[in-house]
């Protein structure tokens, strides 16, 4: 019966395999383009994201940065709690993004923050 | 031999109430999903089709699923009795029904062969909304006792009947063993065709055994042990119940690809 000793030996050895193959690939969550033509010149910045856990959350984020001028796109990358934007640098700027996804939201009288860089 | 099982259900089972209790205080934004395997066959057909995830599905899930599948090829379902919280809960209970009845109770084996064919229907119902009604989005939560219960009834997609789910199951964990594992979970059923195959299996010594048929009554999978040469059932989780019961030494044996 020293057999039985196969199995709790796969189950670690399978977690330990899960946990040292998940970072192998990288897939977004939401990728969302929100200009028809790209400007010429294009940045991008990367923020870690409090609150950004799930592919509706990433749309909320979306919503929430998409009134920013000059925001071209956006990939969310849920795991690792990641919001890549990409900007028009001549229109804004990284603190403005963060300022526009940052605000609360009101919501019959009440106001909430969903989202919240980590800094 | 039940002694290591049990530790490793319990490590487990606590894992999953300590992401609980730390949720409930505020210390993770993790819960008992975090940690499916199912979700990784859910997020398999939006990532393939579509390169990207639904929900809070990520590259972990993926590679959950893709160890249980290599799991349940090498050891049958021991997934069920080994890891699974949720087949934890419901084996204790199951054997503290025992403990009241004297014996497991058991629906007639006529019953019992049609319910087993239940978890394949809510495996085609729940894949199959979540991928096109539901969009992807978990819609199934409100009815997973999974996550009914190791949210602690308060997971934001429970509804307020699912709470009867939750305690139903429990409840009925007490009335026919295993009953979420053998007619319900998807989980299960997805697992059957590799639990089949598994490498990993007992076999019965007609030599030493003397058809006493105390492992049939053991099993919480109501898999009949004597009389099978090799336990090839789908439903055998490796729980070895059936040999700490066994009087006759040898008569159950483990093998692995047939040694
Ligand atoms: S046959 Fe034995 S090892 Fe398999 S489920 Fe039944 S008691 Fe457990
Ligand atoms: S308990 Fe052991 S001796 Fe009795 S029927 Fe099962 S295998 Fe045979």
């Amino acid at each position: 019966m020293k057999k039985v000793i196969v199995i709790p030996a796969a189950i670690l050895i399978l977690i330990l395999v899960a946990f040292a193959t998940m970072g192998a690939y990288r897939v977004p969550t939401l990728v969302v383009e929100f200009v028809e033509k790209r400007p010429a010149v294009v940045e991008s910045v990367e923020y870690t994201v409090d609150g950004l856990t799930c592919r509706g959350k990433s749309r909320g984020f979306a919503g929430m940065i998409s009134g920013v001028e000059g925001v071209v796109s956006l990939t969310t990358y849920v795991r690792s709690n990641t919001a890549i934007v990409e900007y028009d640098p001549t229109l804004t700027d990284p603190v403005e993004i963060e300022t526009a996804f940052e605000g609360p939201i009101v919501h019959e009288d009440e106001e909430y923050f969903l989202f919240k860089a980590k800094k | 031999m039940r002694l290591l099982r049990t530790i490793v259900q319990t490590l487990f089972l606590a894992g999953v109430v300590a992401v609980l209790v730390r949720g409930m205080m505020g210390l993770t934004t993790s819960t008992c999903e975090t940690y499916c395997p199912f979700a990784g066959l859910v997020a398999l057909y939006p990532l393939l089709r579509f390169n990207t995830y639904t929900c809070a599905m990520n590259e972990f899930h993926v590679a959950l699923f893709v160890s249980l599948v290599a799991l349940t090829l090498v050891t049958k379902k021991s997934f069920c009795s080994w890891v699974c919280p949720l087949g934890t809960v419901q084996e204790w209970i199951g054997k503290a029904s025992r403990e009241v009845f004297g014996r497991y109770v058991r629906p007639p084996v006529a019953v019992d062969r049609i319910l087993l064919n239940l978890k394949y229907v809510v495996l085609v119902l729940v894949l199959g909304l979540t991928w096109t009604v539901w969009q992807g989005d978990l819609g199934f939560r409100a009815y997973d006792p999974f996550y009914i219960i190791f949210t602690g009834f308060r997971g934001h997609e429970t509804l307020s009947f699912s709470i009867f789910i939750g305690i139903g199951v429990l409840v009925a964990a007490f009335f026919v063993p295993m009953v979420f594992c053998r007619y319900l979970c998807p989980l299960s059923a997805v697992m059957d065709p590799m639990s089949r195959a598994g490498f990993l299996r007992l076999r019965r010594n007609p030599g030493r055994c003397t058809d006493c048929g105390i492992c049939d009554e053991a099993c919480p999978q109501g898999i009949p042990v004597a009389t099978a040469d090799e336990v090839t059932a789908r439903d055998c989780t490796n729980c070895l119940e059936c040999v700490e019961v066994c009087p006759e030494k040898g008569a159950l044996e483990l093998t692995l690809f047939g040694k």
